[in-house]
């Protein structure tokens, strides 16, 4: 029942009326006779208002109430526990058959004062004049020893503690002192006793260690791996896990436990020094796909799967020579512009290899671990590899070598440098490091594939090496600082034993000496660019660097960029005009299967000089303030982005039902149909149909509607709105329609919905035409491209363009960023509506217009709940009345199977677009207070049929601007329109 | 207030920044290259690490606000510690005009307690051609643009 838990506070108050009024009971056998007679209704608002009451109190009237005490009891509260002989007569009151001959014999004496206690306990149901004479003697032994029992009680009751705090934890707070539980002698005299028993209690309760090893053995090295690899048998950890453990809060995800956030509060801090200093992170959960083979055989292969529209492909000239990282889109082969796979990154192995003639070259691809498995199958399905080669590919080497192989990548215009370390993690490698790849594969599973046909291998690469990123202007000169280029081995020493024997063979050969001096230099210049966004985007450089652990600073310290290194003018202005040189991109180490992971004293090396972590959300902070998607939020065509999308509107779900109904908004009434999720495909489905309608009727009403397409965007724009309100205010009214007879309209939409998505299910399609999408950004009001427009070859907005650009693109979604105009900072399912005719009309004349307000919506499934509960009550009812505990057992029926939920929109959606008085465009992904720009900003999808519509209705001053407004609020805000290429 | 009203022939010693920290103005010349084939991304301009008195004015931030920036640091802090008894304040491109108008600004508004003496200079700024089709390989080229740097500094009243 509802009453069984109540909060400490008022038990001990509970405590104290339970032994007082034991006086009223003499009263109560007589009262309860009376009241029986009370009608049923009056007996229900009794009850109603004993609720609240002390337990004991609301016992005397009657039998519900009396009901009502015996589950209330039920709750094991402290002073229940206590059975003492004396408040016996207060305990049996519950079981009215049974009750103390001491209690029976004062029954009399104690009607005196029944009077006063009555008041006190705020009963008034008492009935009127059954025990209104006044006892005629007072026997005075058995007066005083009832006295004398309930003072007792009293006192008992008192002394009695009945919270769950510790004894040290009620004192007042000037009485505390520092180290109170750990030292009873801290505490006043009076309470020592009490908190000696506390604090042997918590001793016993204190968990077991494991008994068969001490301390000593536990801490020992290889029973520490053993228990560190129990522990991330589910979720692996990184190398940098422990480092991060102790500093950032953990989450499990994607078969990784990564960091998410530090535990100090530093969103701000991150912020800072992403812009001026310098932010780590560590992707080494990033996978890694190995491709080997020919080059043409691998080009060939993989050409089906991209598409030359979004962007370079694998086969981009500087790509291929190895110089740069290049990234791009995935897509099932033969299938763009549909079923995304995901983005990617990748690297071309360098061409010129000393001393390495073969034709076959290495591609390596970096994936997001959620992508991996889909990618992974297609790349085989088109690479024609089905036979595993099992460990034949990697032969493991023993030997662990601590230094490492690192090639570095500066990303100029995301201010990113990255750096990668090979290690290694064969399973020979006894008690070291027994995981080999990564939560999404299974162990036993072979990690490798060859073709017999094309003969390329490809190899699952996963956790075999590590990746940091640093993000700011200073991570060239921390980078710079922490490494240190390997010292080149003479021959005097014996290379055989020691581990570097790689290094030490690659130093006989002059010329990759050679190439090793050009690489330190060019290195070394490195930290004279004070800002990693004057080098080219995804330069790779490769260099062996000398153990870092040897040069750690003694204190931490900031890293300044030296203003003496800055002055190598000559040779910068040439490494930034030209790149890093190609050979220079090689490293030692790419045909070398030998490292060791000394991945934590690099971090801490780093932290040394004055870089700061950060974890997942700062990663999603960065690419907010990059404007590019992130995996997996933002990619709502992908299988693991609508996977993500299911489970982040799950999660909110939750944790939207945990709060109580009054305390969390309603968002039927606030016209929000899905707050936590985007229904990208009836949107766009709407908006499909909406324009079909509509050409239908523009056909019908006007012969000529085809001919008014080439004057320009000046006629549709002054035809359309009348038209989009008109059919916006039929929807409407439909919509109203639905809301009255809300039970038969899940029906009537039931079978066409369930066909319709099942016929198109994820027919829609993110559009990542980089020509379409530079048009709309132009269209957009970009000024900059749009003043390049006519001699570009831009067209002119106009329905014929936007008829052919939907024709290809039926159902598509536009990636933009929004940023508000004045107040307001979005949240992630804001919803992006197009203003009405009005809205820009008042925003001209007045500046500072909010914007237009959503008018409250009516709740139809508000009165369908309580019904519901209503219903639910009266059964309750009857089976109170019939058996009592049986309704206790079935516990709440409001969980059935259509549980509907107060504040929600049950049942499938009406119509998206049209449900609010402003026409609904898209949704936001992203939002929140960008500190970069000072302002709301947001990125987010839009329909591109919407999109089209939206921009050639509005006049060319005020094109673009669209409303926001978050699920949670009536109020829209402006804001305008950017489309990202 | 143009450049005329500047002393700009009167500089004093001055170490020659060439950076900014304003993107260079847009539409820069797009010769003869095929807009299909490439895409233009203007990289950031080489910059010096920069002393506490340094200000870049650019043109995103509020105009006042880089005004009052400047006067705190001539100010000080309450007591007048920690004032700078000369900033210089560098302008490239587009932020010439308002880098000058910061400058006068300043000078106006200070009774005759503060000069300054401007330089000016050239920075070599980094274009680059980022190919649109696999076969191209990216180009870079260098672009010049004028820069300006005021050095805005107090006078002892004799």
């Amino acid at each position: 029942m509802r009453h069984a838990a109540r909060s400490p506070r008022t038990s001990r108050l509970d405590g104290l009326s339970q032994n007082l009024v034991i006086l009223t009971w003499g009263t109560l056998a007589s009262s309860h006779r009376v009241s029986a007679e009370m009608s049923n209704a009056k007996e229900r608002k009794h009850a109603k208002k004993m609720r609240n009451q002390p337990t004991n109190v609301t016992l005397s009237s009657g039998f519900v109430a009396d009901r009502g005490v015996k589950h209330r009891n039920g709750g094991g509260k402290p002073f229940q526990a206590q059975k003492e002989p004396h408040s016996g007569t207060s305990r049996q009151r519950q079981t009215r058959t049974a009750h103390h001959a001491l209690a029976e014999s004062d029954a009399n004496e104690q009607s005196s004062s029944r009077v006063t206690f009555k008041k006190k306990g705020g009963w008034k149901a008492g009935p009127e004049g059954t025990s209104q004479e006044i006892p005629k003697y007072i026997t005075a032994s058995t007066f005083a020893q009832a006295r004398a029992a309930e003072i007792s009680a009293m006192l008992k009751a008192v002394t009695q503690k009945s919270s769950n705090s510790l004894v040290f934890q009620t004192l007042p707070r000037h009485m505390r002192r520092r180290a109170m539980s750990h030292n009873v002698k801290r505490l006043p005299r009076r309470l020592r006793e009490i908190a000696q028993k506390e604090a042997e209690k918590a001793v016993h309760q204190k968990k077991e260690h494991s008994k068969n090893k001490c301390h000593k053995a536990r801490r020992c090295h290889i029973n520490r791996m053993l228990e560190f690899n129990r522990r991330q048998r589910k979720n692996i950890w990184l190398e940098t896990h422990i480092w991060h453990a102790k500093r950032f809060h953990m989450v499990k995800m994607w078969g990784y436990c990564l960091g998410e956030r530090p535990t100090v509060k530093s969103h701000r801090a991150c912020y800072r020094a992403m812009t001026s200093r310098c932010l780590l992170q560590d992707l080494s959960y990033y996978c890694c796909l190995e491709l080997k083979g020919k080059e043409e055989e691998i080009l060939r292969a993989l050409s089906p799967m991209c598409s030359g529209d979004t962007g370079l492909t694998f086969a981009a000239v500087h790509y291929l020579s190895g110089k740069c990282q290049g990234s791009l889109l995935l897509y099932r082969a033969n299938k763009y512009p549909r079923e995304t796979l995901g983005p990617v990154t990748f690297i071309w192995k360098s061409e010129r290899t000393p001393g390495d003639t073969s034709e076959s070259r290495q591609l390596w691809i970096w994936l997001h671990p959620t992508l991996k498995q889909d990618i992974l199958e297609e790349i085989k399905a088109v690479c024609q590899c089905v036979e595993p080669t099992g460990s034949a590919v990697c032969i493991p080497d023993p030997l662990l070598t601590p230094s490492q192989e690192k090639s570095q990548t500066e990303l100029p215009e995301e201010k990113i440098g990255r750096k990668r370390k090979r290690k290694d993690d064969r399973e020979n490698a006894k008690p070291v490091k027994k995981i080999v790849g990564d939560g999404t594969r299974d162990p036993l599973q072979p990690y490798s594939w060859i073709s017999p046909a094309t003969g390329i291998i490809i190899s699952d690469l996963t956790m075999e090496m590590n990746r940091f990123r640093l993000i700011g202007p200073l991570s060239h000169s921390i980078l710079t600082e922490a490494l240190k280029a390997a010292s080149v081995h003479t021959e005097g020493e014996d290379a055989e034993k020691t581990p570097h024997r790689w290094w030490a063979e690659a130093c006989k050969n002059p010329d990759s000496v050679s190439l090793h001096h050009r690489q330190e230099a060019v290195f070394e210049l490195l930290g004279g660019v004070t800002s990693p966004a004057e080098v080219a985007a995804g330069t790779v450089l490769g260099l062996t660097v000398g153990d870092p652990r040897i040069n750690l600073p003694q204190k931490r310290s900031k890293t300044l960029p030296n203003p003496e290194k800055c002055q190598d003018n000559e040779k910068v202005t040439q490494l930034l005009l030209e790149g890093v040189p190609v050979e220079c991109s090689h490293s030692f180490l790419w045909n070398q299967d030998i490292c060791k992971s000394v991945t934590e004293n690099k971090i801490s090396d780093q932290i040394y000089r004055g870089a700061r972590v950060g974890g997942l959300k700062e990663a999603v902070m960065h690419s907010q303030y990059k404007r590019s998607p992130n995996v997996p939020g933002d990619f709502p065509d992908c299988p693991a982005g609508i996977l993500f999308a299911e489970e982040q509107a799950k999660n909110l779900l939750e944790k939207y039902k945990r709060r109580p109904p009054a305390k969390r908004p309603n968002y039927v009434k606030l016209g929000t149909l899905a707050p936590f999720c985007c229904p990208w495909e009836q949107l766009t489905r709407d908006w499909e149909s909406r324009v079909q309608a509509r050409e239908e009727s523009s056909a019908a009403s006007s012969p000529g509607g085809g001919e008014m397409g080439p004057t320009g965007d000046v006629v549709p724009g002054a035809l359309m709105p009348g038209r989009t309100r008109q059919l916006s205010g039929e929807a409407g009214t439909s919509l109203n329609d639905a809301e009255v007879m809300d039970t038969d309209c899940p029906a009537r939409a039931g079978p066409e919905w369930a066909t319709s998505r099942g016929a198109t299910s994820s027919l829609f399609c993110v559009l990542r035409s980089r020509k379409l999408l530079r048009q709309l950004s132009a269209w957009c009001g970009d000024r900059r491209v749009a003043r390049l427009g006519p001699g570009r070859g831009q067209q002119e907005l106009s329905r014929e363009v936007c008829l052919s650009v939907l024709d290809c693109f039926p159902r598509a979604l536009v990636w933009v960023r929004l940023s508000l105009l004045r107040k307001g900072s979005p949240e992630p399912h804001t919803m992006i509506c197009i203003p009405a005719k009005e809205d820009l009309l008042q925003l001209s004349c007045d500046r500072l217009y909010r914007g237009p307000q959503e008018s409250k919506h009516c709740d139809p499934f508000k009165s369908k709940i309580r019904k519901q509960k209503e219903k639910e009550k009266t059964e309750k009812r009857q089976n109170r009345g019939s058996a009592t505990s049986e309704s206790l057992a079935d516990g709440d029926p409001a969980a059935g199977p259509h549980a509907l939920t107060l504040g929600l929109w049950s049942g499938p959606l009406p119509a998206v677009t049209s449900h609010c008085s402003r026409v609904l465009l898209g949704f936001v992904t992203r939002g929140d207070f960008s500190m970069a720009v000072g302002c709301g900003e947001a990125l987010g999808f839009v329909s591109l049929t919407g999109l089209l519509d939206m921009l050639s209705s509005q006049p060319g001053g005020q094109r673009g601007l669209v409303l926001l407004r978050p699920p949670a609020s009536l109020q829209y805000r402006f804001a305008r329109v950017t489309v990202e290429v | 207030m143009n450049e005329q009203e500047l002393g700009l022939g009167r500089c004093g010693s001055f170490r020659v920044h060439n950076m900014a920290e304003n993107r260079e103005p847009r539409g820069a010349v797009e010769t003869e290259l095929d807009p299909v084939e490439y895409t233009l991304r203007k990289r950031l301009p080489h910059r010096l690490p920069r002393r506490p008195n340094d200000i870049y004015v650019n043109m995103k931030t509020d105009f006042k606000a880089q005004l009052t920036r400047c006067q705190k640091l001539l100010d000080g802090g309450a007591r007048g510690q920690n004032a700078c008894t000369e900033i210089y304040i560098h302008g490239l491109g587009l932020a010439i005009n308002r880098a000058i108008n910061i400058a006068l600004q300043l000078q106006a508004g200070s009774f005759g307690s503060l000069q300054v003496a401007a330089n000016t200079s050239t920075v070599e700024l980094v274009d680059e051609l980022e190919p649109e089709t696999d076969t191209r390989e990216p180009l870079t080229r260098i672009r010049n643009n004028s820069a300006i740097h005021i050095r805005v500094f107090r006078v002892t009243p004799k």
